[in-house]
Formats: C-alpha cells, structure tokens, sequence
C-alpha cells in the first residue's frame, strides 16, 4: 500500500519532469518555428517571382520627394562648421544645412531633417527611411558600394592633434604605431587608421569625450576633420602636428534615382557657377 | 534669451526643451506595454498551452534584444511603417515608443504573471462556486488584486523605461540627452557640468516614484498581509 501510493507520487514527478522538458521543447521548436516561418516569408517573394519578367523598376524618388512635398535629410549635428544645433533657437545650422536648404530651394521642396547617430545614417538611407545624407560624408569606395555620391562640394584635411606639452612628431600616419590614438566611429579616419597594424585605435561615439580624454592623457593623439579642431581650441590646450589632405566631401542618395541625382548634381552645380555655394563656403570657413 | 548662457539658463532651456519629450515616451510606452503586457500575463497564466508558448516566445524574444538594436530596426530600418503619423519626427517619436512599449511589455507582462499567481487560486474557487465564470472572476476578483501587488514592481519598470529612453536620441529624438548634447557643443569646458545636471534632472523624476510606489507600497501591503518578502 505504502510502496504502491509512493510509486505513484514517483509517477507524478516523473510525468510532472517530462512535461516541463517538454514545455522546454516546445518553447525551443516555437523560436525555431518562428525563425523558420519568417525565414521562408522573406524568401517567398524571390521565390515566386517569375524569371522571364523584366523587374519593374521602382518608382524615382524624385517623383516621391515632388509628391510629399519634403525632402527626408538625414544628417548627425555635433561637427562644426557642418551641422549643428544651434542651442538658442532649437534648430540646425551649418554649411551642410544651408547647401541642402539650397539643393531643396532647387527641387522646389522643403527639408525634413532628422538628426541620428552616424553610423546609421547609411543604413537608414539604404532603408528608405531618408532620401539623402547631408554629414560632411567623404566619398570612400565602401560607401561608394551601397550608396551613391553625388557631385562633391568641399575638401577639408584631416589632422593629427596632441597636446601643446606633447614632444610627438611624426612625417607619417604609420609613425604613430604604438600610440593611442582617438577617432570618432565610423568615419574615414577610424578605417585609414585600423588599416595600419600597431597603432592602438580607441573609437568613440562622441568627439567631446575624444577631446577630454586626450586632455587627461589618456590618449596620445586624435585624428578628426580640421574644421572642428578650432572649437576645441578655444576650451584645450592642443597642437596640429600632422596634416592629411581628406577625399572629398559629398552628399549621398540611393542607387537608382537618375532623375533625383540629375536635380541635386545641377543644383550643385548651378550653385557653383553664379557663385553661392563659394560664398556659402567663405561664410562657414572664413 | 539670447547666448551665451550660464550654467542655470542651460539647465532651464534642457529640461523646457527636452523633459516633456522624455515624459511623453516614457508613460506613452508605459501605458502600451501596460497593455500588451497584461494580455500576454493573461496568455500566460490562463492561456491553452499554444497560446502561452506564443507569450512565452514573445517575451523570450523581447527580453533578448538590447533596446538601441530595436530603436534602430524600427527608427532607422522600418521608419516607413510610421508614414501615417505625417511629419518625420512623428515617425521618429512613434518608432522608438514603440520599441520601448515592446520591450517593456515583455518584462512587465513577468512582473503581471508574478501577480495574477500569488493571488490565492481558493479566491477563484469561491468566485466560481457562487457561479461566476471564469472570466468574470479574472476580471473583478484576481486582476484588481494583483494589479495592486504589482505595483512596487510596476515602480522598478518605471525607473527602467525613463532612464532607457535617453537611448532614442540615437534617432534624433529631442529628448534631454539630445539636448544636452547640444549644449555640450556650444559650450565644451561645461561638458561634466551638462552631463551631471541630466543625471540629476534624471534622479528627480525616478527618486519619488520608487520610493512612493516601490517602499511605502510594499510597506502597506505587507501590513495588509499581502505581497511576499519580510
């Protein structure tokens, strides 16, 4: 009697065990089956597309930006002369804001900006989210693979600066190898400097605090834009010690839009010829 | 006003400028993870087997992700599906509400569950002994009760998502971390100084409501013998 209400009770644990392993199993198959089931959804469009059709090619954002009225720029404020905001009226400022405010003039519609984190400024172009990339972007060959430059409008240089007691000198990038070096995270300066086996690239989502931690020594030397050295300045004691002159800087698109890069490159250009965006440029960099 | 400002004036300008965007997205995604994570406690707690393995996945999955990789799926990848809200920065604001309600859901509809089982189930029993059904004594017996023992919880919930909505400035959203990077622009020997009144800007608006609903409520239901922990 004791034995048999004891196997029992044995049975229910057991069968209670094998019923949470299988709750375990169910939860693992549901990830799985989820996994699978999205899976399979993603690819049932390339699936069932007929071979023999020529795709359709997809509408020009040109004709979307004319039909909304608005024209998405995505842009990352925090680089002077650039792209700021400007802290008395909540709103951005900068030589990139102006052209893009002219390039819009141009198309006959106005900007919507936002203002996002650099590193996904491209992916959200290459998403949609935005129409163009307005972030003093330089033209490199691996943006040049996703996203479409258009005409390009300035050259700035990109330079080594240390502190005004540090005795560093250097006639070449590759001289700083075993340094600690600051860059800001993505840009042209992190892949030129993480190309060069040795030196100790530190990466930082912010300049402001590159800045602060080359002041307390933490890092030996920083490598940013020129233009954005001034501002630091006037608050560090620091030194340009190495210049290099950078690609050239210009806005992005998506492949696929002759009509919209047609508009801006002319835009652009038409600027150029009867002299605005030179007196933009003379008003941004002195 | 007119710059350049002094440290008090910056201050003033953050929180005029930024703190109503922080609030909004922090009870906004409080108010809609409120409600899916109370569905899904139910799915859960009262749910057939397929249906509390679907909550079970949700959360598993939600709970998973860090919330700047679903700040950017919705704000920057997914942006398109927000077009109806018309301007841009409605879009931006909408995206990562929604990521922070998804995510809070997932722990909140934990925090629900916790409460809906420590509800004596001999409640359920009486309730349906003197002939209610079963949803009828979900409804007026077990979640009143358990939405009030789950409020020192709920508190905690609260500290995170306030604190976590800073991570939407990522997409250009003008909340206080935004502006304060702003600030720090313009005016870089005040960095720490910018940085230090957010944090405490931050403090203020956590502190009373943790210590309100967290303490004193934890208090008051261990006087009312209800709620675990001594």
């Amino acid at each position: 009697m004791l034995r048999e209400s004891q196997d029992s009770q044995k049975g229910g644990i057991e069968r209670k065990m094998s019923e949470g392993s299988g709750r375990t199993m169910m939860s693992i198959l549901l990830v799985v089956g989820l996994v699978i089931g999205f899976s399979v959804g993603y690819m049932i469009p390339v699936l069932t597309m007929p071979r023999y059709h020529e795709p359709t090619p997809p509408p020009d954002d040109y004709n979307t930006i004319l039909l909304r009225g608005t024209i998405r720029v995505g842009t990352n404020s925090g680089w002077p002369p650039f792209e700021m905001l400007n802290t008395t009226t909540n709103e951005l400022y900068g030589f990139d804001i102006d052209l893009a405010e002219l390039v819009a003039d141009y198309i006959g519609v106005t900007v919507e900006w936002v203002d996002m984190d650099f590193d996904a400024l491209i992916g959200a172009c290459q998403a949609g989210s935005i129409d163009m990339i307005a972030s003093a972007t330089f033209i490199t060959a691996e943006r040049c693979e996703v996203l479409q430059p258009l005409c390009w409008y300035i050259r700035t240089n990109e330079v080594i600066v240390v502190k005004t007691s540090s005795l560093l000198v250097i006639d070449n990038l590759t001289d700083l190898v075993g340094y600690d070096v600051g860059v800001q995270t993505g840009t042209v300066e992190d892949e030129e400097l993480s190309a060069i086996p040795g030196i100790n690239v530190v990466r930082f989502p912010l300049v402001e605090t590159m800045f602060q931690q080359l002041d307390t020594g933490v890092l030996d030397a920083v490598y940013v834009d020129e233009p954005i050295v001034g501002l630091y300045s006037t608050v560090y004691s620091i030194k340009i010690i190495f210049t290099v002159t950078a690609p050239p800087t210009a806005f992005y698109i998506r492949y696929g839009s002759d009509k919209l890069s047609a508009a801006i490159n002319s835009a652009i250009a038409e600027g150029f010829a009867d002299g605005t965006v030179d007196a933009l440029i003379a008003e941004w960099f002195g | 006003m007119q710059g350049p400002f002094g440290l008090f004036d910056i201050l003033i300008l953050i929180i005029i400028r930024g703190l109503p965007t922080t609030l909004a997205l922090t009870f906004l995604s409080l108010a809609i993870g409120f409600l899916i994570g109370t569905v899904l406690a139910l799915m859960r707690v009262f749910g057939h087997f397929i249906v509390r393995y679907i909550a079970i996945g949700y959360e598993k999955i939600f709970r998973g992700i860090p919330l700047l990789v679903l700040i950017f799926i919705f704000g920057a990848a997914l942006l398109g599906w927000f077009a109806w809200t018309g301007s841009l920065a409605n879009a931006i604001f909408v995206a990562s509400m929604l990521s922070l309600a998804l995510r809070s859901a997932a722990y909140q509809s934990e925090i629900f569950r916790g409460a809906i089982l420590s509800v004596d189930p001999g409640q359920i029993m009486a309730a349906r002994s003197i002939g209610m059904t079963t949803t009828q004594a979900t409804r007026s017996i077990i979640l009143p009760q358990a939405f009030r023992l789950s409020l020192p919880g709920w508190a905690n919930e609260y500290a995170v998502v306030i604190k976590d909505t800073s991570l939407a400035s990522a997409i250009g959203v003008s909340d206080l971390i935004y502006q304060a990077q702003a600030f720090t622009w313009d005016y870089p020997a005040l960095f720490l100084a910018i940085i230090l009144v957010v944090a405490i800007i931050y403090f203020v608006f956590t502190y009373p409501v943790t210590k309100y609903l967290g303490e004193s409520m934890t208090l008051k239901l261990r006087q009312l013998g209800l709620g675990g922990g001594r």
